[in-house]
């Protein structure tokens, strides 16, 4: 624990220093921030859920990485072709078993193990972009939405509506289903955009019909995703905006966008970002989810929810590791942002905050 | 009113307090003091001072980590009987809340159920102490509401509490407190999250029931306009101590401890042009584990050696007695 | 102001909300697809005239709004047509939508069952034991992928212990659904609210008395019941724990005890707030159960609403999704109505 908070102090300093580097005196002007950002590890470094959520993200991050650098075997070729004897064998474990390869390997022959580091990066991609482009969408438009009000409000907020009337998983399964033509079409003819996705996704240029079916759910997931947030930030703004420093920066004669990006989004911000870090973990399900009911990429790419979707089939006898292994895996990327979310919520709030300070015995400057 | 004979409520070196993240808050230290058949007390201090502690400990209505530590509270109920509250069981103790002691509560905003209507919490706090129907309830209720000047009470008692104004749900809950005819009234903080104009009225309000109803009153308040309008005699509480005690016009006129004397220095006179507001230096000091002796001592401008001994109490005038060393050394 | 006046301006919300998902399902079914006809027809090959047909009567060279017209009154009459098969939709939904609805309860069955209680004990236990195991419990069960569930709860109490079946569906018998669905003739109104309850199998049997049908029925859906029962359970003991928690230390609370009122009522005091927060969420997760239904019901191989969609999915059979959406979209929406009344009933204070 102790390593962890001189830790996050160092990258609080180093980053102080960088922006001091850029804006003299901005260290001084911020002393106040950066006390209570230091205070905040300190909290984070003694919880224990959090430095474990922390741990396991950054484990799910790093295999992100470099697991498609270090899968040994490429996903795409077919080892069954040649050799049937290796479809669906089952785990095999030193000492009690030697040769043969580690968690045993699919219907096609291939390496577990193997595929599954493609498909972490996969995962991670689409649940953290999900996140990062829905969630601002949302913010954004609530943001509009309570500080405008009149029309835009009613506007947005009818919107919102509409999207929410659907169950979320209905909604991204309908548009899931309907994008990856148009977007097939998309990559066909923006070569730029595809080998991109492709490096970032870790898988080869060839499988771009797959990589469109990703996409779609991707933009799926989003629509279904940002309403939650315009909704909950419109809430916090139209609290905020009675508050008296809105009313002091309004005579001051702040624009709005300074209003709103300078001095009310800092002041709601914590709760979205406890709502963000938990959204990781539901989108990567979520995402999962929609692969096995077929919407997403198909072979030879392997999604984890379509590796487990396509075991299904020989369950229990012949694939119960693959099912266990991925469906771990999936538990795993998925706790470790539920762990870390459920410690950020206590932090962020400033009464649990002080009381994890208190009982550790006083303050750590 | 007539005031004297046997009190009503004798309270002995009461002493609570409270263990938290940050250490032990003694927040009532040794406290004593007597309240008589119907004369309204004023219990008057800054805030946190310990006013509402002790009159929420002698209810028994201290939690954890709160902890009533010592002391002893006499209560003489209706029917002329003596217990000590401080050690009567839980059911006893809950037959005499809301029926012989009847609580004011400061925000009755958050008093108030939001889910029941005004009615209801009249026809609880009378069905759970003795036998009435609903209707003659809800008639007594109306019949309450009217007497604390709320107009057309018969809507108003099927309100839900949010339909109401500050001021109206302030008189509900004092009507409410006198729903079982109490003995003894606590009322804190009556008034301070009301408007000025309607603080005036519901202290004549209060003056009012309590001459109507013959019930004593305590009244806790950091205003000394309050208690001037108020009270018959009047307890200064600092720091969880109390400081100076005396009929309300002997304190006004003739205050005798130091913090008693700046505290009315700090009430600004309208009729004089004021250049400056004064205040008291220094700030109330912690209540953890507090040091020994007069708790004023770092502000008070008398303060001497003598001051880090437990000061004394000391009588300076006819029910007028004072706890400090000054007056001591005088004799 | 008053629960009638809400009702009544909530309800006209369901209008314009209704125009909206028929909007949404518009742009999914005729704007967005690259190829409509393509998609509506699937991979199945015709020749010119058939597809002249399809393309007239599906209006898919008309402008939008002739479309959306007739999406609508398609989707509003009940009367969609595959264009392959010629067979309604809808028939096929309102099939199968009773069993969606029978696995929807059975899951909110066991997740109050389970949730519920666990949550009382660990808000009168505070940082017990039992509070911790709540919250890991709530934690596993929203980091657990649902299918992964599913297939192990398949794996220890179907392949090893053999305790429920995975294939068929129990139904009333014959005369019983008969005599079911001609109430609405014998007696109006009251017979179609029956009517449609009792359409629902589980029910059906009940007002029957077959109770035979009951038993086969919770044998056949207690597993996909106990697996949502135990992914959400544990969310709904967490609300259950904090809104307890919550409502205990408000003032009112201090109040009451300040009156001397008796134990019951002050208990009935925090329970009655308390509930508000977590009918809410229940009501909220009945219409989750809905769309978590697709999963379900493919891997418990249950003929309901959503292995219907599932494979309309993988068949890609358009027609039949987007009417399922539909329908889906409906319900969830007539779930978050009802809901909302319920919320306004209970609580006075947004009624306006």
């Amino acid at each position: 624990m102790e390593a962890i908070y001189k830790l996050l102090v160092k990258i609080i300093d180093s980053y102080a220093s960088l922006r001091d580097k850029i804006n003299k005196g901005w260290k001084e002007k911020n002393s106040s921030r950066i006390r209570e950002w230091k205070l905040m590890s300190y909290a984070f470094s003694k919880s224990k859920i959090g430095v474990l959520g922390g741990i396991l993200v950054f484990i799910e991050v790093v295999l992100a990485i470099v697991g498609p650098i270090i899968a040994w075997e490429p996903y795409w070729v077919y080892p069954v072709i040649n050799n049937p004897d290796l479809k669906l064998l089952p785990p095999c474990i030193p000492p009690w078993c030697t040769g043969g390869p580690l968690l045993g390997t699919d219907e096609w022959g291939r390496d577990l193990l193997s595929i599954t580091l493609v498909g972490v990066r996969i995962s991670f991609i689409i649940s953290i972009l999900v996140v990062l482009f829905g969630a601002p969408l949302g913010i954004i438009l609530g943001l509009v939405a309570g500080y405008k009000g009149g029309v835009i409000d009613e506007i947005i907020m009818r919107l919102t509506d509409i999207f929410m009337a659907f169950p979320a998983l209905v909604l991204a399964i309908a548009f899931a289903a309907v994008l990856p033509e148009r977007l097939r079409l998309l990559l066909e003819s923006n070569t730029m955009l595809r080998d991109f996705l492709a490096a970032l996704l870790g898988l080869r240029v060839n499988e771009y019909p797959q990589i469109a079916s990703l996409l779609a759910v991707w933009i799926a997931m989003i629509l279904v995703w940002w309403p939650g947030y315009a909704r909950i930030v419109r809430g916090s703004v139209l609290s905020a905006k009675e508050q008296t420093f809105v009313e002091a920066a309004k005579v001051l004669g702040l624009s709005t966008r300074r209003i709103l990006f300078k001095h009310i989004l800092p002041n709601i911000i914590s709760p979205i970002i406890v709502m963000m870090t938990f959204d990781i973990a539901t989108a990567a399900l979520f995402a999962a989810t929609l692969s096995f009911l077929g919407l997403g990429p198909q072979e030879p790419v392997p999604e984890l929810g379509f590796i487990i979707s396509k075991a299904g089939n020989w369950f229990p006898h012949r694939s119960y590791h693959i099912v266990t292994f991925v469906g771990i895996v999936l538990l795993i990327i998925a706790l470790g942002w539920n762990l870390l979310g459920d410690a950020l919520r206590d932090i962020l709030d400033p009464r649990t905050r002080r009381a994890i300070e208190f009982t550790e015995g006083g303050e750590k400057k | 009113m007539s005031i004297g004979g046997d009190p009503v409520l004798s309270v002995r070196n009461l002493d609570v307090k409270f263990y938290t993240y940050a250490g032990v808050v003694h927040a009532v230290s040794n406290v004593s003091f007597d309240v008589y058949k119907g004369e309204i007390v004023a219990l008057v201090g800054e805030t946190g001072c310990g006013k509402s502690v002790t009159t929420k400990a002698i209810t028994r209505l201290i939690d954890p980590p709160g902890r009533i530590e010592g002391g002893k509270a006499y209560f003489r109920r209706r029917n002329g009987e003596v217990v000590d509250l401080l050690s009567l069981s839980d059911e006893e103790i809950r037959d005499i809340r809301g029926n012989e002691i009847a609580y004011v509560f400061q925000d009755p905003t958050s008093a108030l159920d939001p889910l029941y209507t005004i009615g209801h919490h009249f026809y609880e706090t009378m069905i759970d102490h003795r036998k009435i129907d609903k209707k003659n309830a809800i008639q007594h209720a109306v019949n309450l509401l009217k007497e604390t000047l709320i107009p057309s009470p018969e809507s108003r008692v099927k309100n839900y509490p949010h339909e109401l104004s500050g001021g109206m749900r302030q008189r509900s809950v004092i009507a409410i407190g006198l729903s079982n005819n109490p003995v003894l009234l606590i009322a804190d903080e009556p008034t301070t999250n009301l408007d000025v104009t309607i603080q005036a009225q519901i202290l004549e309000l209060i003056k009012d029931l309590q001459a109507k109803h013959g019930m004593s009153v305590i009244l806790i308040t950091h205003n000394l306009g309050v208690v001037a309008e108020v009270a018959h005699r009047v307890y200064v509480m600092y720091a969880g101590k109390i400081v100076e005690e005396a009929p309300v016009e002997e304190l006004f006129e003739n205050p005798q401890h130091p913090y008693t004397r700046l505290l009315l220095r700090t009430v600004p006179d309208p009729t004089k042009k004021i250049e400056k507001l004064e205040s008291i230096p220094g700030t109330v000091p912690s209540l953890i584990n507090p040091l020994p002796g007069c708790r004023f001592r770092d502000r008070c401008p008398f303060a001497s050696e003598k001051c880090l001994e437990e000061p004394p109490m000391v009588e300076v005038g006819k029910a007028h007695q004072v706890y400090c060393w000054l007056h001591a050394v005088k004799g | 102001m008053g629960l009638g006046r809400f009702l009544a301006r909530r309800v006209a919300t369901f209008i314009p909300t209704i125009i909206g998902v028929l909007f949404i399902t518009y742009l999914i079914a005729y704007a967005i697809p690259a190829d409509p006809v393509r998609a509506w027809v699937g991979e199945k090959l015709m020749n010119r005239e058939a597809l002249e047909e399809i393309r007239a009567k599906y209006k898919f060279d008309a402008p939008w709004y002739e479309q959306f017209a007739f999406l609508v009154t398609s989707l509003l009459t009940g009367n969609l047509e595959d264009p392959i098969q010629h067979r309604n939709i809808f028939d096929e939904l309102f099939y199968r939508f009773p069993i969606t609805v029978e696995v929807a309860i059975m899951g909110f069955i066991f997740t109050a069952i389970i949730g519920i209680p666990l949550g009382f004990i660990a808000a009168l236990k505070k940082d017990s034991i039992v509070d911790f195991f709540v919250r890991i419990f709530a934690l596993v069960g929203s980091s657990l992928p649902a299918f992964v569930l599913y297939y192990f709860l398949i794996l220890f109490l179907f392949t090893y212990m053999h305790t429920t079946v995975l294939a068929g569906m129990p139904f009333p018998s014959q005369t019983c659904i008969a005599s079911i669905s001609s109430l609405p003739s014998k007696i109006p109104v009251i017979g179609h609210i029956v009517s449609a309850i009792g359409s629902v199998p589980m029910f059906g049997a009940m007002m029957c008395g077959e109770w035979g049908v009951v038993a086969d029925t919770f044998r056949r859906l207690y597993l996909p019941g106990l697996a949502l029962g135990l992914l959400d359970g544990g969310l709904i003991a967490r609300i259950v724990r904090n809104s307890l928690l919550d409502s205990l230390s408000q003032e009112y609370i201090q109040y009451a005890k300040a009156r001397g009122l008796r134990k019951r009522r002050i208990w009935m005091h925090a329970l009655k707030n308390a509930s508000i927060p977590v009918v809410t969420v229940l009501g909220t997760l009945f219409g989750g159960l809905l769309s978590g239904a697709i999963v379900a019901e493919t891997v418990f191989n249950i003929p309901g609403l959503g292995r219907y969609i599932y494979n309309a999915i993988t068949r890609l059979n358009f027609p039949a999704i987007i009417g399922g959406t539909f329908l889906v979209a409906i319900v969830y929406v007539t779930v978050n109505l009802i809901v909302d009344i319920i919320y306004a009933v209970l609580d006075p204070r947004i009624r306006y």
